[in-house]
């Protein structure tokens, strides 16, 4: 029998509804997966958490599965204690704890520092190992193009992201790989340098499919406030895309009271979304895509693009079942976690880290953007070529 | 533009007249368009009118007319049938119980009315008629005959059947079904008659087509957990209906954690009171509800499909309140009756399910017994297509 994979898991906090909560839990506990109750054919063998406060689980999670062990120090985490790797794969969960903020409100996780003392080991050890990071590589885009440029030197499959582009869709359609996509809109919720990044992979899943593949991004432009409505009103991007999103909506707020899913006029979104937030792009070949938070409007994820030589739209929602509202469970880690487990099993990343490579400079050219008076930013840096994997991987059985 | 009367109990905020009757009203979600029914309100009946109901002020700001009574409002006030469909909701409102727990809901009475005008009137039109068609098998089947014997189009149920699914399955048209099993949670008779249909929906498509229930039994407590220990009901089909569940309750309730129900049992710990409802049918086919209270909060099917190693399994996705957008789903099915006349699927579907939870809380009523259900021979042949919502 093959051995069973050890892995190690890097960790800011470990909480309840933590990313760490919703993906070590998954290793540990087993998880609903295709009519059974999945036990991941792996071992997570070691637990570094850099942040231990009175909500703490992980105490009780090293206490009730002895086969996962704690250590003071990401390098003891990955040598299990001793000189040299000795784990077959590596989580990397840098989100949630108190870490402060920068002067552009982006909160400063450290992802780039615990990859970098991972990879030290790796280095030390003359090897890596396949290595998932949790939502984007970092808030800054010099050091996620370091992790990235270091996994591909050093030759270990590396994979990253949310779980927007694995999760249930309704409907359940993905891209027709290769077909022409002339615009792009995802209309979601959330904060910047945070939920921004979810719809930027949103849409990044699906454009990535069209014909060429990914060609990198150009240039970006913030809206907010006023600025988002003039935008609107000028037609910058699709009304009709941004309309069809909001038709993929299961949470719209009622515009008038005493219907409960009317749909709203513009002067009724002006009055629900205080501060509406556009990042619109070009890509190399000529894409546009908008990204568009509508708080106060919408709580899903919508996407919607006109595709094919006759303009077409299709559009579905990402949905994610989030608790505490609507349920128990955060179960879009599941696809989440499966991917991770194929990763671990086969060395192989189910889908490119460029595209989160991708999106983490999306991030931090939006928030440089609306950090600037909502100025253009040209993105040269973002000349991020790649090819989506034929077959689709988001969560269909 | 076809004509439409509303018929209803109650018409109050997130009653089920509101949700219905608005959509054809502002319109809805569809298959990614904001869809507006080429259809027009015209006569409205409401049973009751407590404080706060909104009749009157929906009447007023899209101009139709509430009338005393159902055959007015069919014939707007004038001396024949004056409208091209009917929508029948008779759900939520004040009404009282009897010693099943059944809500006796003026659904058949609705029905009669509507059925009354169109005899004097020589003209019957589509009648679409929310959730059970009654509380009783007897008056359920003589609104079915009603239908077929006039001509008219009825359509009837729950949205479980026509809402989203997790994943998007169906099973094959004419597969062998070994088992079926549901997981419902919810008081009864409201949630159990949903879940009864969402478990119909799927295998109604088996080998043969529907061939009626022969008997059913309803059994509460330990007695649940003891049969399924026994193989009357499927624990590998529990699992698969579980593993489909976003909302389980307990230690993941407590600290998000992820739980295998079964192996560390809490199941039996979590469920206050577990009832299963079985379901036999005259083809040999068994099935099982299991109603979960505690255990899980969502709708979830699983079935053992002759020669597959692998239950097939999904959840019945109910979207939020208030949106619930799984109404809409049910709209667009009740729209296509109107326009073309023809149910898109049978209302024997929604006959035999109302049957069948009558007999369940008769078997309740009379101490849990297994009752024999010859009355239950309806038999019926799904539609081809698949009729969730998946575009």
């Amino acid at each position: 029998m093959k051995k069973r994979p050890k892995i190690a898991a890097i960790a800011t906090i470990y909480h309840k509804y933590s990313h760490t909560q919703h993906i070590v839990d998954r290793f540990l506990e087993g998880y609903g997966w295709n009519s059974r109750h999945h036990y991941p054919p792996m071992d997570l063998v070691s637990l570094f958490v850099e942040q231990v406060k009175d909500n703490d689980l992980s105490g009780e999670r090293l206490e009730r599965f002895p086969t996962m062990k704690g250590y003071p120090t990401i390098a003891e985490a990955l040598t299990l204690g001793g000189e040299e790797l000795a784990v077959d794969g590596v989580l990397i969960i840098g989100e949630h704890g108190e870490y402060p903020t920068n002067e552009k409100g982006q909160r400063l996780y450290p992802r780039y520092e615990h990859f970098m003392q991972i990879a030290e080991v790796y280095e030390k050890s003359g090897r890596g190992v396949p290595t998932f990071n949790d939502k984007h590589l970092s808030w800054n885009w010099e050091w996620a193009r370091e992790m990235y440029d270091i996994s591909q030197s050093m030759d270990f499959a590396f994979m990253a992201g949310s779980s927007l582009p694995v999760t249930w869709r309704t409907p359940s359609i993905d891209m027709p790989l290769g077909v022409p996509v002339s615009e792009a809109v995802c209309v979601g919720y959330g904060g910047v340098d945070s939920y921004d990044f979810h719809a930027l992979e949103t849409l990044q899943c699906m454009v990535e499919r069209r014909e060429g593949g990914e060609s990198g991004v150009k240039w970006l432009q913030a809206y907010r406030g006023d600025a988002f409505w003039e935008a609107h009103h000028a037609k910058l991007w699709s009304r009709e895309l941004f309309e069809t999103a909001l038709c993929r909506s299961h949470t719209l707020t009622p515009s008038r009271p005493g219907f409960n899913n009317p749909f709203p006029n513009l002067d009724e979104l002006k009055d629900i979304v205080k501060d509406p937030i556009a990042y619109q792009y070009e890509h190399n070949d000529g894409l546009k895509s908008t990204m568009i938070l509508m708080n106060g409007l919408v709580q899903d994820f919508n996407f919607a693009a006109y595709i094919g030589s006759n303009d077409e739209i299709l559009s579905t929602q990402m949905y994610l079942p989030m608790p505490p509202a609507r349920t128990t469970l955060a179960n879009f880690f599941s696809p989440l976690v499966n991917n991770i487990e194929q990763m671990f099993l086969t060395g192989e990343a189910t889908y490119p880290v460029e595209r989160t490579l991708l999106t983490t400079g999306l991030v931090a050219a939006g928030v440089d953007s609306l950090f600037a008076d909502s100025t253009r930013q040209e993105t040269p840096h973002l000349d991020i070529v790649y090819q989506p994997t034929e077959a689709s991987t988001f969560w269909r059985t | 533009m076809k004509r439409i009367a509303v018929i209803t109990t109650i018409y109050r905020y997130l009653s089920h007249a509101q949700h219905f009757a608005d959509r054809f009203l502002v319109g809805y979600p569809k298959e990614g368009r904001w869809h507006h029914p080429d259809m027009k309100v015209v006569s409205l009946y409401v049973d009751q009118k407590p404080e706060g109901e909104q009749s009157t002020d929906r009447a007023r700001e899209f101009g139709f007319s509430v009338y005393p009574t159902i055959a007015e409002a069919l014939r707007c006030g004038g001396d024949e049938l004056a409208v091209d469909a009917v929508l029948s909701i008779g759900e939520h409102g004040d009404y009282p119980t009897n010693e099943k727990s059944q809500v006796l809901y003026p659904r058949y009475e609705f029905f009669k009315e509507c059925v009354k005008v169109f005899e004097e009137d020589g003209r019957a039109v589509p009648i679409f008629n929310d959730k059970h068609l009654s509380y009783s098998f007897e008056k359920a089947k003589e609104m079915v005959d009603d239908g077929h014997r006039l001509g008219f189009g009825v359509l009837s149920g729950s949205s479980l059947p026509v809402t989203w699914r997790l994943p998007d399955v169906d099973l094959p048209l004419e597969c062998e079904i070994e088992e079926g099993l549901m997981v419902g949670v919810g008081g009864s008779d409201p949630m159990d008659y949903h879940a009864l249909e969402a478990m119909q929906c799927m295998i109604e498509r088996r080998k043969g087509g529907e061939t009626g229930v022969a008997a059913v039994q309803l059994i509460d407590g330990e007695a649940v957990w003891e049969a399924g220990k026994d193989g009357r009901w499927s624990m590998e089909l529990l699992e698969a209906a579980l593993s489909r569940s976003d909302t389980p309750g307990g230690l993941t309730d407590e600290d998000g954690r992820t739980q295998d129900m079964i192996r560390n049992g809490e199941i039996y710990r979590l469920v206050d009171n577990p009832a299963a409802y079985f379901i036999d049918y005259n083809d040999g086919l068994r099935s099982t509800l299991l109603m979960l209270n505690g255990a899980v909060g969502d709708y979830c099917f699983a079935a053992k499909l002759k020669d597959e190693p692998v239950p097939v399994s999904t959840q019945f996705f109910l979207t939020p309140t208030p949106n619930v957008t799984y109404s809409a789903c049910l709209i667009a099915k009740i729209e296509e009756l109107f326009e073309t006349g023809i149910a898109p699927y049978p209302a024997e579907r929604t006959l035999l399910v109302s049957g069948a939870l009558e007999s369940c809380l008769t078997s309740r009523l009379q101490g849990h017994v297994r009752l024999e259900t010859p009355h239950l021979n309806v038999e019926y042949r799904a539609p081809t297509e698949s009729q969730h919502a998946r575009r």
